[in-house]
């Protein structure tokens, strides 16, 4: 921070580098203040931590239930740069909506994934728009809108890294995160 | 904009500095060149735009000779290699070593340097006119020692174009982190000097305010999408903007209005509203995505992604959210949209073969450029005085951060090699 700073006072100042630096006092002065704000977002959650308390969250159900959900709360998949839910998500959402039904008492997070073709910005939107396109369908099969919420990561969490259609096709996905009670 | 006027300042008087200018200009390029442009000049003395130099992105540029002679410390030879890294760039110059006779142009400097303070005394002789034409003494902390080289560079520029160097300019950009984040970081415009600047959370879009003033940016923490500022001043980050759904931020006006995109509503649209987060004004109705808004440099229009059409597509549109009127039409996916500083120019990242490049269009749309063919190139962002273009590839491999001219020549990776970096967004002219 202490780099940055005095990278910002040469900006501001060394503008006219004739100009003399400025007073140790007021430096250290601004140096304070910087590392003050900077430390409060630190504290914050970070995703990783969200991540790791989703995990956490998920562990607590019973284990009958996370079987269960291992092989019920499958990903539903979408074409390239479309969000509508295509013919063959119908019997992973459908057998969601089954679990959601049985399960009452869970809350779940549709997360809307991208592949990495594409601009950050504009598949941000997709994949919200994705999410939503699920949360739409399972609302439709009578799933309460409040217990889904949404969140889109874009091409930002891929789950397959590689170049090619297979691992594109694995990432532009509706993925489900239980949230619990 | 500050340039623009300084420029229009000196239409209105053509008196010693103009007649200076076309003297420069008779003595330092080739005899056809010369011709052609005392022609164009003339034609064109009374035009808004009239360049006493050059289209410096013309190849039938004769480069300008010029000789660097320093003392012989390390600081000296490292502010030496700074200053001819940014003029060669700039593709005006050609070095030519201070024993060669040749050079039309000389900066001399004198380097000293004490336990923290660094001092160059240093001045720009032209041959030509056979004179010292200007001479100052810097002294900054140690640290500074690349920015007292990057403000040479900028007066030996300005002295032989008439306009502001970016030299002392900075690029934001944002860095895949281990956790799975993505920082954001500022560096300088050749790429050194990189610090972190958000610590936390997964930052995407991010952009400088139109005054240099401050910085925004598109976080996601806590499952939200919010915008925040940091001020450049005191450091402090504030929450601009927060919905339910997905908020991300665009540009700011000069009258410091941001335009963004949030699905507030249900569906990504485009709106407005002024830095202290009030003035909430809604500009866009449509069923699909409507992203990415940018102001123009004059606040007048907004540029954005929208795939109303069935495909993204850039748009443009009054500032006011009439007039809407699609701008793209070659290829079925365009994104990305910024403005050159004088309005005239969009540059856009579009697919062509199953890749990203990037393209300039005018935004009378009569003219389209590609500038970039090897592997995916994305989110250009134009230089403040429009030269130049920064922008992101993965044709070495992992994606960086890179740049070039507004041509395309010269493209250069600014970033190592060895970090995941994106999203380049060159800062405007900071205010002294």
């Amino acid at each position: 921070m202490k780099k940055i700073f005095i990278l910002l006072l040469v900006i501001l100042v060394a503008g006219c580098a004739k100009k003399l630096p400025p007073p140790d006092a007021s430096l250290s002065l601004k140096e304070k203040s910087a590392k003050e704000t900077t430390a409060e977002p630190v504290k914050k959650e970070t995703v990783k931590e969200v991540i790791e308390q989703k995990t956490a969250k998920l562990e607590e159900t019973s284990d009958a239930s996370k079987v269960e959900e291992a092989s019920v709360l499958q990903d539903a998949l979408f074409d390239y740069n479309r969000y509508d839910i295509r013919a063959d998500d119908r019997p992973v959402l459908d057998s969601a909506a089954s679990f959601l039904k049985k399960n009452a008492k869970l809350n779940v997070l549709i997360e809307g994934h991208c592949d990495e073709r594409g601009t950050n910005e504009y598949n941000l939107a997709l994949g919200e728009k994705r999410a939503k396109a699920v949360k739409e369908y399972l609302t439709s099969l009578g799933i309460m809108p409040a217990r889904m919420s949404v969140i889109t990561y874009g091409e930002e969490k891929p789950v397959c890294t590689e170049q090619n259609e297979i691992c594109w096709q694995k990432n532009r996905r509706a993925h489900f995160v239980v949230t619990g009670k | 904009m500050k340039q623009q006027k300084s420029v229009v300042g000196r239409q209105k008087s053509p008196g010693s500095k103009l007649k200076a200018g076309v003297r420069k200009l008779v003595t330092r390029y080739s005899l056809l060149v010369t011709f052609l442009l005392v022609i164009c000049h003339l034609s064109h003395v009374t035009a808004a735009d009239a360049k006493v130099y050059i289209d410096i992105t013309s190849p039938a540029i004769r480069q300008i000779p010029i000789s660097i002679k320093t003392t012989a410390s390390f600081e000296a030879k490292e502010i030496e290699s700074i200053i001819m890294n940014d003029l060669e760039f700039s593709g005006l110059f050609l070095f030519v070593a201070p024993e060669v006779p040749g050079a039309e142009i000389i900066v001399q400097s004198e380097v000293s340097v004490s336990a923290d303070e660094i001092i160059v005394l240093w001045s720009i002789i032209d041959l030509v006119e056979n004179r010292e034409v200007l001479k100052k003494r810097n002294s900054a902390p140690k640290k500074s020692i690349r920015a007292i080289a990057h403000n040479i560079s900028n007066e030996v520029y300005k002295y032989v174009t008439e306009k502001e160097g970016i030299f002392r300019t900075k690029i934001s950009y944002l860095v895949y982190s281990s956790q799975g984040n993505k920082d954001l970081y500022l560096m300088d415009w050749d790429g050194n000097s990189s610090t972190k600047v958000i610590p936390i959370g997964l930052t995407s879009s991010h952009a400088w305010s139109y005054h240099s003033d401050f910085l925004m940016y598109s976080s996601e923490r806590n499952r939200g999408w919010k915008i925040y500022l940091l001020d450049l001043n005191d450091f402090k980050e504030k929450l601009l903007f927060s919905s339910n759904g997905l908020n991300i931020v665009g540009n700011s006006s000069p009258q410091d209005l941001i335009a963004f995109s949030s699905s507030r509503d249900g569906n990504s649209e485009i709106y407005i509203i002024n830095k202290n987060g009030d003035n909430l004004r809604k500009l866009t109705a449509s069923l699909g995505i409507d992203v990415s808004p940018v102001f123009s440099p004059d606040g007048s229009s907004i540029a954005f992604v929208s795939d109303r059409g069935g495909s993204p597509q850039i748009y443009i549109m009054d500032s006011n959210g009439r007039g809407i009127r699609r701008i793209t039409f070659e290829g079925s996916y365009n994104t990305s949209p910024v403005w050159s500083p004088d309005g005239k120019w969009l540059a856009y990242s579009g697919m062509k073969g199953g890749k990203n490049q990037v393209f300039v269009i005018k935004s009378d749309e009569t003219m389209l450029r590609q500038l970039t063919f090897n592997g995916n190139n994305e989110s250009p962002s134009f230089s403040p005085d429009g030269m130049f273009i920064a922008f992101d590839s993965d044709r070495d491999g992992k994606r960086g951060i890179y740049i070039m001219r507004l041509n395309g020549d010269e493209q250069r990776r600014i970033t190592p090699k060895g970090i995941k970096a994106m999203s380049p967004r060159w800062s405007p002219y900071f205010k002294n």
